[in-house]
C-alpha cells in the first residue's frame, strides 16, 4: 500500500466535498476543525472558527445562559471531530494543506531543492500558533465586553488566507480584497492577502510553510494524546538515521531524535505518515487508528517503494529496466 | 595470468630482468605474494572440507581465489573506467558509481602486508592500517595500484594520519567525518564534505553527476541491500542454513565486486538457502551455540576467529562489523528526488545511523547489538579487539555492561593478524563455548 498516493487521493476527494459538496447536497455542518472556509458559497462543510469567534463576542454574563450552551455545543462538535481524525485533518483533509502539497509537487517537478529553517528559528516560532489561537479567543471576548472595537470582529477570519483564496474555486472573488473600512480591517485583510502571497512563494522554498503558524494546528494539538489516530515509535529499533526527519514536511526533529517517548504525535505533526514510509527499520515507527495498526516501518517494503520510485512527492515512477 | 599455479608471482613487475639478483624490495614483494597465496589456498582447502557448502558460494570464492594471483581480476573496472579506492564506511559509493567510476574498498586483512606497513607506522599501530599501508606501498595486489584516487575518512587516529603517509603512492582525498555527528552544524558540514567529494570524483572521471545518474546509482545499491535484507533474514533461521564465515565472505566480496553482479550472485545464494531451509538442510546442528562477533573489523584473509568458532561447533549467527553488517544495513531514503535531497540523503546515510566507535556516542552501537542479540537469538558474544585499535577497546566496557544486563555472556579477545596465537585463541574460545553449552 502506498500511503502517500492514498493520502493525495483522500485530500483531493476532501477538497471536492468541502468546496463543491453543496452542489451534491452534502452538508457536513460548519463545525469542522479544518480550513474548509465557511465563506465559500454553498460549501459541503465549513470551518468552525467563524461561528466560534462570533459566539465568543458576547458580554461575559451571557455565557451563563443559552449562549454558553450554544458555545459549548459548537466546541463540543469541533472537539469530537478533532478526536476522531485529530491531526489527520491537516495531513489528509485541509484544503490549504492540499494546496501547499500541490505547490510542493510543482517545486519538485521544477527540480528546486527544498530548504529548512535552522533548528533555532524553528524552535523560536513554535509558539506563534498558540498565540494566534489565544488571540482569536481573547479578542472576540474583548469585543463582546466593549473593550475592543467591532472592527476586530472574527479577527482570525479576517487574517486567514483561506478566506480570500478558497471562494475563488467557486468563482467568488469578493473575499479577495482588502477591507479599507478602518485600520484594523485593513491590517487584517491585507495580512490575509500577504499570507496568500507567502503561501505561493514560500512553497517554492519550503514545505507547509503556513501550517507551522496555523492556530487550527494549535487547536488540534490539544487532542494529540486522546485522538484516535496515533503515531508510535519504538526507540530501541531506531538507528537515528534521520530519514524520517528529512521526509517530514513539518521539520519535526523529535521523530528522529526521540528514543524513549512512545507517542510521536507531536504538536506540529500533521499525521501525513511520510516518516513511517521513509523509515527503513522494522517496526521503528507505526501508525495506528483506534489501537489498530495500519502501517509499520518495514525494511523490505521500504526498499520496494524506493525501487518503484514513488517514495515521496517527487520521484516519479520510471519504466523498469533490467 | 590465471594459468599460473597458485603462489607463483606474476611475471610483470616482480621478476627481475635477466639474471640480475633481486633487490631487497623485490624479494620482499615476492615473499609477501607467496605467503598471501599460501594463506588463501589454506583457507579454501579448509572451506572445501565442508561438503554442505551452498553451491552459490563458488561465485564469491572465485573473487577471493584471485588474491593468489596478485588480485588480478578481483575488481571489474573496465580499462577506461576510473577506480576510486575507499576506506572505512563513510565514502558514498553512490557518488562514485553515478560519476561512472568504480569503487573498491581497500580495508585490508593480510598479515604479510602488515609487516611492510611497519616500515611506516609504529609497532603498536592497528594491523589493519599496517596491512593497508603495505598494499599501498608495494605492488602486491593489482587493484591497490589501479586506484586513480583514494578517499580516506578521518575516522580513527591511525586513519587520520594515514592520509599523509599514502600521499607518495596515491592521490589522496581526505574526508572530514564529524565526530559529534548529531548537531545541526555537523550535518551541514558533512553535507559540504560530501559535495566536495562529489566535485573531486567528477573531476577525476570527467563526468558531471546529474539527477538521473545519481538516482540510478542509489537504486543499484538499494537493490543490493534488498538482497542483503533477505539474506540476513534467512540467517535468522535455526538451525542455520549457512555458516557465518561464508556469510562474512559474501559481504566482504562486496568490497570488490561490481554491485549489480554481486546482487545477482547473492540472489542466487538466497534462492539456494530458501531451498535448503525448505528441505531441512542446514550448515550447523540445531543446538550449535549462536555467537555474535563484534568489535574491530575482520577482513579477508584474516578469518582465523570465525574459523575457530565454527570448527569448535559454534555458529557465527551474526556479526556487527563495519566490514560486513554495518557496511550494508543503513539505507538511503530518496524523498523528493531533487539533487539536493538525494545528496543529503546519501550524506546522512553514511554518518547518522553509523555505529562506528569513532563517533562520540555509543548509543547507536549499543542498540544495534541489543537488536542483533534479540533478532538472531544470540547466546554468546565474542568481542574482537585488534591490538592498537583503540576505539573498539574504549567501547568495550559499555557493551559489556549492556550484555550483562541482557544476561548474555561475553568473551573479549585481543589479537592481530599473525597466525601465532591461533592455538591460544582456540583454547579460550573453546572454554567460552563450553560454558554456553552448559547453560542450555
Ligand atoms: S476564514 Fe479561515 S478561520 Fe475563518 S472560517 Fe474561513 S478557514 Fe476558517
Ligand atoms: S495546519 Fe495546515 S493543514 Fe492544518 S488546518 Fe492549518 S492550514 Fe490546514
Ligand atoms: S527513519 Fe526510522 S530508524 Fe531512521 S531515525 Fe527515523 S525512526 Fe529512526
Ligand atoms: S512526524 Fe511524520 S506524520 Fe508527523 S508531520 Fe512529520 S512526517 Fe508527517
Amino acid at each position: 500500500m502506498n500511503i502517500q498516493r492514498l493520502r493525495l487521493a483522500v485530500q483531493l476527494l476532501s477538497f471536492t466535498v468541502l468546496i463543491y459538496g453543496g452542489l451534491f447536497a452534502i452538508d457536513l455542518g460548519n463545525r469542522l476543525p479544518t480550513f474548509a472556509c465557511s465563506y465559500v458559497p454553498d460549501h459541503g462543510g465549513g470551518c468552525f472558527l467563524v461561528g466560534f469567534q462570533h459566539m465568543l463576542s458576547r458580554p461575559l454574563p451571557e455565557f451563563l445562559g443559552e449562549q454558553g450552551i450554544r458555545l459549548l455545543k459548537a466546541l463540543g462538535i469541533a472537539s469530537l471531530w478533532a478526536i476522531v481524525l485529530n491531526k489527520a485533518w491537516c495531513g489528509w483533509v485541509c484544503p490549504i494543506g492540499l494546496l501547499q502539497d500541490l505547490l510542493t509537487k510543482l517545486r519538485v517537478w521544477l527540480s528546486i531543492d527544498m530548504s529548512r529553517f535552522s533548528w533555532m528559528t524553528r524552535h523560536r516560532y513554535k509558539s506563534v500558533k498558540y498565540i494566534l489561537l489565544a488571540l482569536l479567543v481573547l479578542i472576540p471576548l474583548g469585543i463582546g465586553n466593549g473593550l475592543i472595537s467591532r472592527d476586530w470582529t472574527a479577527p482570525y477570519c479576517q487574517l486567514c488566507p483561506a478566506r480570500p483564496l478558497l471562494p475563488l474555486f467557486r468563482g467568488d472573488t469578493t473575499q479577495f480584497a482588502i477591507n479599507f473600512l478602518s485600520i484594523p480591517t485593513m491590517l487584517l485583510t491585507g495580512g490575509a492577502i500577504i499570507l496568500v502571497g507567502l503561501m505561493f512563494t514560500t512553497s517554492f522554498v519550503k514545505r507547509r510553510f503556513l501550517c507551522s503558524y496555523c492556530p487550527m494546528l494549535a487547536f488540534l494539538s490539544l487532542f494529540d494524546k486522546i485522538g484516535l489516530f496515533s503515531l508510535k515509535k519504538d526507540g530501541d529499533k531506531c538507528t537515528r538515521c534521520g530519514n524520517c526527519y528529512r521526509a517530514c514536511p513539518m521539520e519535526i526533529r523529535e521523530i528522529e531524535e526521540e528514543k524513549t517517548l512512545k507517542n510521536l504525535v507531536t504538536q506540529d505533526c500533521i499525521l501525513c505518515l511520510r516518516c513511517v514510509e521513509a523509515c527503513p527499520e522494522n517496526m521503528a515507527l507505526e501508525a495506528q487508528f483506534a489501537g489498530f495498526s495500519f502501517l509499520k516501518a518495514d525494511a523490505e517494503a521500504f526498499l520496494a517503494r524506493q525501487d518503484a520510485g514513488a517514495a515521496g512527492t517527487g520521484t516519479r515512477r520510471r519504466r523498469k529496466k533490467k | 595470468m590465471n594459468e599460473l599455479p597458485p603462489g607463483q608471482p606474476a611475471p610483470a613487475s616482480a621478476t627481475p630482468e635477466g639474471d640480475r639478483p633481486l633487490t631487497r624490495k623485490e624479494r620482499q614483494i615476492r615473499k609477501v605474494r607467496l605467503h598471501l597465496a599460501m594463506t588463501v589456498r589454506e583457507i579454501f582447502e579448509e572451506m572445501e572440507k565442508d561438503p554442505s557448502r551452498p553451491k552459490a558460494m563458488a561465485y564469491f570464492d572465485d573473487i577471493f581465489r584471485k588474491f593468489m594471483h596478485n588480485g588480478e581480476g578481483v575488481i571489474k573496472a573496465s580499462d577506461d573506467q576510473k577506480v576510486v579506492g575507499t576506506y572505512c564506511v563513510f565514502v558514498p559509493e553512490e557518488i562514485i558509481y553515478a560519476a561512472g567510476g568504480y569503487p573498491v574498498r581497500l580495508c585490508a586483512g593480510a598479515h604479510d602486508s602488515s609487516e611492510i606497513g611497519e616500515d611506516f607506522l609504529p609497532d603498536v599501530a592497528c594491523p589493519m592500517v599496517k596491512s593497508e599501508m603495505g598494499f599501498a606501498a608495494m605492488p602486491i595486489l593489482d587493484f591497490y595500484q589501479r586506484c586513480d584516487m583514494v578517499a580516506l575518512p578521518a575516522s580513527c587516529h591511525w586513519k587520520l594520519k594515514m592520509g599523509e603517509m599514502l600521499e607518495p603512492f596515491d592521490d589522496v582525498h581526505m574526508l572530514d567525518v564529524p565526530r559529534v555527528k548529531e548537531s545541526e552544524k555537523a550535518r551541514d558540514y558533512w553535507l559540504e564534505e560530501v559535495k566536495r567529494f562529489q566535485r573531486r570524483v567528477e573531476k577525476i572521471t570527467g563526468k558531471r553527476i546529474r539527477r538521473r545518474q545519481l538516482r540510478d546509482a542509489i537504486r543499484k545499491i538499494q537493490r543490493a541491500q534488498r538482497e542483503v535484507v533477505r539474506f540476513q533474514n534467512l540467517r535468522k533461521t535455526i538451525p542455520a542454513p549457512i555458516l557465518g564465515r561464508d556469510a562474512l565472505e559474501v559481504l566482504n566480496a562486496y568490497f570488490y565486486d561490481e554491485v549489480e553482479d554481486w546482487t545477482e550472485a547473492l540472489r542466487a545464494l538466497n534462492e539456494e538457502l530458501e531451498e535448503r531451509i525448505a528441505n531441512g538442510v542446514h550448515a550447523a546442528p540445531p543446538r550449535a551455540a549462536r555467537i555474535l562477533l563484534t568489535g574491530s573489523p575482520m577482513v579477508f584473509p584474516n578469518w582465523k576467529v570465525p574459523f575457530i568458532i565454527e570448527d569448535l561447533g559454534g555458529i557465527l549467527a551474526a556479526d556487527e562489523f563495519c566490514t560486513s553488517q554495518r557496511y550494508l544495513s543503513d539505507m538511503v531514503s530518496v524523498d523528493e528526488g531533487t539533487m539536493g535531497d538525494m545528496l543529503m540523503a546519501i550524506a546522512e546515510r553514511y554518518v547518522l545511523p553509523c555505529a562506528c566507535p569513532t563517533f562520540s556516542n555509543t548509543i547507536e552501537r549499543r542498540d544495534r547489538i541489543a537488536r542483533l542479540v534479540d533478532e538472531y537469538r544470540i547466546e554468546g558474544v565474542i568481542y574482537h579487539v585488534l591490538k592498537g585499535c583503540h576505539p573498539f577497546d574504549i567501547e568495550l566496557k559499555i557493551i559489556e555492561q549492556l550484555l550483562r544486563e541482557k544476561g548474555v555472556p561475553m568473551l573479549k579477545i585481543e589479537t592481530d593478524y599473525s597466525p601465532e596465537d591461533v592455538e591460544q585463541l582456540r583454547t579460550r574460545i573453546e572454554a567460552f563455548q563450553e560454558t554456553l553449552k552448559g547453560r542450555l
